[in-house]
């Protein structure tokens, strides 16, 4: 780009570089195009705050494991003999190798293909052929990598490499509630990931993902055609007309609160485009576990939060964002199963693969937007992106969260004045 | 999908050659990436034992019924000291 990119040393002389490229109306188009600031996210963002990783039922044995990944890190997420939830750096102390190859399994204790060191899947060293070469037994301080801090809510694991900083609920904030929301709709009162992920590569930076999941200004444009085949009334939700709103939830949360409408219409399992007759246990499940409460549950529905910087719950799907480039990212994708909603699971597995399955229809447009988005950022002029839309009539909620209407861009701005707060913060350990 | 499921026992491996089918395990297979074991019970002797196979290198041992319960029974820490790549086969 040609664009007016501030210099480092501009950066000493005028301030931050990011106060210049982040506006409040507008974002500079080399945020998503310039590796140098890639490279600062990860080590300011992806490195250092919480991210969402995978969840606990992904692991539900004792000596399970599956592989995962934390930004540019190949994670191993282990349950030991206690039952606890590890995120091992896949990597051999001795030689670096990958120790980890399989996708998931279930072992105590990981071996190394190269030399036969072996570790327990705590990421303890146990031990080591020919043991002699290095004076006996257990004579090594080494072990495979760990994640800082590992931390779950409501069985939603989350890793952080930095080894201070803002626990896991400080970081969650206000979107714990919506969590709890998505749980509160399992009549057993948890939720489980384990349907199978579904794995698509995006040729985009990872910021135009984390800024489309609460845009309300396109699903009318981009998801016609699923609405139009479907005959779903969600898309009304999401025009001027709406009585829905946008909510910064803070640090960089966000969420599209679809209740209000639904509230309007007051009823049960709308939300999910059908009637209690036709899930009829769920509705008598629900009913058991909550009583004159279930209701309202089931009118208000699933929630509808980016969790900054990678968890995206849509109602009926998790998606798990994973940044690899500058201009690529991966987006994990799977249904969630309600424990004690079997009748309801299996229709989100099939939702799900309608909506965001390799031949369905609402991932595949975003992601075109996505690349496209990507491909546009690349030319000259115009240098920056628009991000006032509804900045004249916002307004703050009962609660203290800025809002806007449906179509609004109030969670992107939520989301860059976050994104700005992480990337002018001091680059500690670092010596540039 | 991203997370397999776990394949579980497998019958036992057969190479079919016409009348001359060779097995070259037998039982059925516990396996994960480190490892991979074929277990069966074995009827030959005056009481059942079971009989393990090392895949990789064809090694196999018979367990009896006290032999398996002093695993079911030993330590974890004991346990744990046999998986020492030096406790035993890469002893030097």
């Amino acid at each position: 780009m040609t664009a007016v990119v501030p210099s480092a040393s501009e950066v000493e002389e005028g301030g931050s570089r990011y106060d210049r490229l982040i506006q409040p109306a507008r974002v500079h188009g080399t945020l998503y195009t310039d590796p140098s600031i890639f490279a600062e996210e990860l080590r300011k963002i992806w490195h250092r705050t919480w991210v969402f990783v995978g969840h606990e039922s992904e692991v539900p044995q004792v000596n399970d494991y599956v592989r995962k990944q934390l930004a540019d890190q190949d994670v191993v997420m282990t349950r030991d003999k206690e039952g606890e939830v590890h995120l091992l750096i896949n990597r051999c102390a001795h030689r670096g190798l990958q120790v980890c190859d399989d996708k998931s399994g279930n072992s105590s204790s990981f071996r190394c293909p190269y030399h036969g060191w072996t570790y327990r899947n705590t990421g303890e060293l146990l031990g080591y052929p020919y043991n002699k070469g290095y004076g006996g037994k257990k004579q090594l301080p080494l072990g495979m990598g760990k994640v800082a801090r590992v931390a779950s809510y409501q069985g939603f694991v989350f890793g952080s490499l930095a080894e201070e900083g803002p626990s896991l609920e400080e970081h969650l904030g206000a979107a714990k509630g919506e969590i709890d929301r998505l749980v509160g709709l399992a009549p057993a009162g948890k939720v489980s990931l384990d349907a199978g992920w579904l794995r698509h590569k995006t040729r985009s930076n990872w910021k135009f993902l984390a800024e489309n999941e609460t845009d309300g200004y396109h699903p009318q444009f981009v998801h016609g055609s699923i609405f139009g085949v479907t005959g779903s009334p969600i898309g009304e939700l999401y025009s001027d007309n709406s009585t829905a709103v946008t909510r910064s939830l803070g640090d960089g949360h966000s969420e599209n609160d679809l209740r209000p409408e639904f509230r309007g219409f007051a009823e049960p399992m709308r939300w999910f485009g059908t009637t209690p007759d036709r899930v009829p246990n769920y509705v008598a499940a629900m009913k058991e576990a909550h009583g004159e409460d279930a209701d309202r549950l089931m009118i208000e529905g699933a929630p509808h939060v980016m969790i900054f910087p990678n968890l995206f719950i849509a109602e009926i799907q998790v998606f798990n964002i994973q940044p690899v480039g500058v201009g690529e990212c991966v987006q994990y994708s799977t249904a969630v199963q309600f424990d004690g909603g079997h009748e309801l699971n299996m229709r989100m597995v099939s939702q799900s693969i309608g909506s965001v399955g390799p031949a369905g229809m609402l991932l595949a447009d975003d992601t075109e937007m996505y690349e496209r988005n990507q491909r546009g950022v690349a030319m000259a002029d115009p240098e920056w992106l628009d991000v006032r839309r509804g900045l004249h009539r916002e307004s703050v909620d009962e609660n203290g969260f800025t809002i806007g209407t449906a179509t609004d861009e109030t969670g992107m701005r939520g989301f860059w004045n976050h994104y700005k707060t992480l990337m002018t913060a001091p680059d500690e350990g670092q010596d540039d | 999908m991203d997370a397999q499921p776990a394949e579980g026992p497998r019958h036992e491996i057969v190479i079919e050659d016409g009348d001359d089918d060779v097995t070259i395990a037998q039982g059925k297979v516990v396996e994960s990436e480190f490892a991979s074991m074929a277990v069966r019970l074995d009827t030959e002797g005056n009481s059942v034992r079971l009989r393990i196979e090392d895949l990789r290198t064809g090694r196999v041992r018979h367990l009896d019924a006290l032999e398996l319960e002093s695993i079911v029974w030993l330590g974890d820490g004991h346990l744990t000291q046999l998986l020492d790549p030096s406790h035993d086969r890469w002893r030097g």
